[in-house]
Parts: C-alpha cells; structure tokens; sequence
C-alpha cells in the first residue's frame, strides 16, 4: 500500500487520536500551571522549609525521566493499591512534571519584576495578596511567555511517552496501526508529520513573544 | 556479566536486583555517552553552517533543526528502529539509539552554539581583523573560545535532557537501567520498589550535572553584567 492509500485508510483514526494527545497536553498543562504557580510562591513566601520542600520537588521531578514518574503513578500506586486509568496517570505524571519546569519559569518571571513595584504597592495600602495579583504577575507574564511556550511544546511532544503507558494518545494509535498494516515506515513518518504540524506553528509563535531578538 | 558485581550480596533476591539494575546504569551511561558525541560533533557542524553565507548551506541546517526540534524524540527512535528495519535497513537497537538521540541532540546543540557564539561581542572579532587575522582565524582562535564558556550552563542542561530521555530506549529494547527495570518488574513483581529505586538512580546520576551546570551559569552571571 503506498503512503497515500494508507493515510486514506487511516486518517480518520490518526485524527481522533492527535485530537486526544492535545487533550491530554491541555490537561497536563492546566495541572503544571497551577501547581506550577502554587510552587513558586511557595518558593518565594520567605519561608525557609517551603523553599527547601519545594526545590525538592523541583530537583525529583526534573531529575527523573518522565517516563519513570508515569511508571511509578500507573504501575508503581497500582501495586499498593491506588489504581488510575492509563489515562488519569498520563495526566497527573506529565503535570507533575510539567508543573517543576514551570514553577522555576514563574519563579524568574516573578522575580525579574522590580522591587519597587511591589514596595510602591505597598506603601499605597495594597496587602501582599493584591500586590502579587494586581501589580506583579501582570507585569510578569511577559517574561514569561516564551519560556512557557517552549514548556507547552515539550509537553505536547512528551505526551508521545505517554503511549508506554498505553495511555491512548497519537503515537499509542501509531503502534497500534503499524501492527495491524505492517508499514511501520510510512506509519511513524506520517506521525511525525502530524507533530510537526502541531508542534511547529507553536514553536513561531514562541519566538514571535521572545522579548530581546 | 553480572559477576562484576561481586562485591554484592549473592544468590539473593536484592543482590540480583542492584546488579541488574547497575549494569543497566553502566548501559545507560554508555548510551548517553555515544549520544553525546554524535550530537556534540553533529551540532557543531550545523551551527557553522547555519553562520554559512552560502543560503542553501544555512537554510538545510535551518530545516534540519525545525524538523528534529518539533518530533518528538520517541517517534523519531521509532522511525529509526522500527521503520527502517521495513526497508531492509536493521539496525542493533543500540546503534539506532544512538543515532537518534544524537541526531536529535544535534538539533538542540546547533542552537546552543549558534547562540553562544552569537553572545560573544563583536568587537572581539574586528579587533582581531583589525590587527590581521583572517576571519577563519578570528573564529576560531578568538570567537570561540570566548563562546566555549557561554554554551556550557545549556550543554549541561541538555545532557540532563539526555540522560533521561535515553529511558525511551527502553521501548527499543535497548538494555538500559529502565528496560531493565521493566524485566525486573515482570519477573519479580516488586513494582513500586523498583521503580522508585530506578528513579533514584537517575536522580542520583542527573543531579551531579544539574549542579555543574548551575554552578557554570552562577560563574558566567557577573561576568556577563560586566
């Protein structure tokens, strides 16, 4: 069968499932997000043992390979008892992880915003909760933004590690499709064709909010 | 193979295990070693053709990186192994693991250097052609050892990245710490146990690098402020 009878036969299925990698990128994302921004604070709350827990969670999630946390959340509770779908563990794992790398974004977006903003809004009756929402966050974004971006890209690349899992995702249908017509070749290229398409206007659009170029 | 470990409790069930898991470390590290000469070797040339006044020179390295950039690794591991054995082209595993995260690491090396030597200020370079030095010349024994410092904080990061990703290998078979454990598992149903001390491994290897890494980058702050 040549490559284009094949995505003839297959597209539909390759679609559904591209459709499902993004869902679980979004998931995982909105997990890293806000655990992500949680953490930060937490590092930056003054507190000496917040800041020292959370560099541990920093250092564990971003020194083990993903692939090993998602082994640990599916197989690893599984055995002593707490059991989630394949689909769950890809979704806390690839958050969790997430959640480390972006921490440390929020972290040096936070902290490349002047001093005196915080102490002008200070001084001006805000409380600590106002400054951080009104003043410093707003303003942090920007730096932000491209680090993010390159975070999301990753994650939607990662959710491919999900398929070790069988977590139902893109590259797991990829697996699937190429033992049912025996064309890996074809197979895997058109995949990595359908993550370039993803990943690549994602990738312009970062360099587009990238501040100094 | 396993009689390396000697040193080891014996003919136990934990002793079987921290062998088999310390030989998969050794594969792991050998693995990311070979990855990280072929990426260091090919991202370097890709960063001096990306500086190519020659277009088609440039712009193929330009798509090189795009392309290796936005795939993930686990299906450009799957095009290797598994795809071109489809065309009669088999390679080992291993072999196949090395070429990937190579080729991919390449990509990212490319544009570590690229940046690097980017950073190094330009004055550098007409002062040497200024005092007479050919441009190959100023680029290599001016420019680049200046750029040699700059790109050590991100090569460092991007061995990290390497380091675990060479766990992908395991979906290739390739005998590395986490196929390993996948062997263990199935044999001994210790899962959670495993895993964890897996992961601690990783831990323990990553960290040194991270560490270097941050170390480096604390090290080239003051000076870039100055």
């Amino acid at each position: 069968m040549s490559a284009l009878e094949l995505w003839n036969e297959i597209h539909l299925e390759l679609l559904a499932a591209a459709l499902a990698s993004i869902k679980l990128a979004l998931g995982a994302l909105t997990i890293g997000l806000v655990l992500g921004l949680f953490l930060a604070l937490a590092r930056l709350s003054g507190k000496g043992w917040l800041w020292r827990a959370t560099g541990i969670y920093i250092e564990i999630f971003r020194g083990t390979p993903a692939l090993m946390q998602l082994f640990i959340i599916y197989f690893g509770l599984a055995a002593i008892g707490i059991t989630f779908s394949s689909l769950q563990a890809a979704i806390i794992g690839l958050g969790l992880n997430a959640s480390a790398y972006l921490s440390e974004v929020f972290r040096a977006g936070i902290q490349a915003v002047p001093k005196g903003q915080t102490e002008a809004a200070l001084a001006i009756g805000m409380t600590r909760t106002q400054v951080m929402v009104w003043i410093v966050l707003p303003q942090a974004v920007r730096v932000m933004l491209a680090p993010a971006g390159n975070i999301a890209i990753s994650l939607l690349k990662d959710t491919s590690v999900a398929s070790l899992i069988a977590a139902p995702d893109l590259m797991l249908r990829a697996q699937d499709l190429s033992s049912q017509y025996f064309q890996p070749l074809e197979i895997y290229l058109i995949v990595g064709a359908m993550y370039f398409v993803l990943c690549f206007p994602l990738s312009l659009l970062v360099r587009a909010v990238e501040p100094d170029r | 193979m396993t009689d390396l470990f000697t040193w080891l409790p014996r003919g136990d069930l934990l002793g079987n295990i921290l062998s088999t898991l310390l030989l998969g470390a050794g594969t792991t590290l050998m693995l990311t070693a070979a990855s990280f000469v072929v990426a260091l070797t090919l991202g370097f040339v890709l960063a001096l053709m990306r500086r190519s006044p020659w277009l088609p020179l440039s712009a193929i390295a330009r798509i090189y990186l795009e392309i290796f950039r936005n795939i993930p690794i686990l299906t450009q591991l799957f095009i290797l192994y598994f795809g071109l054995a489809r065309l009669g082209i088999t390679l080992p595993a291993t072999v196949a693991a090395v070429l990937g995260f190579g080729l991919n690491g390449a990509a990212i090396l490319s544009e570590v250097f690229r940046a690097s030597i980017n950073a190094v200020d330009r004055g550098q370079n007409e002062a040497a052609l200024a005092i007479g030095m050919t441009p190959v010349r100023s680029f290599w024994s001016i420019i680049l050892p200046q750029a040699f410092p700059i790109a050590i904080p991100s090569v460092g990061n991007f061995l990290v990245g390497l380091l675990k990703d060479t766990s992908l290998a395991s979906a290739a078979a390739v005998p590395e710490l986490a196929f390993r454990a996948r062997m263990l598992v199935s044999e001994t149903y210790l899962t959670s146990e495993i895993y964890l001390t897996v992961a601690l491994i990783y831990l323990f290897l990553s960290l040194p690098i991270a560490h270097l890494a941050k170390r480096a980058e604390r090290r080239s702050l003051p000076q870039r402020a100055a």
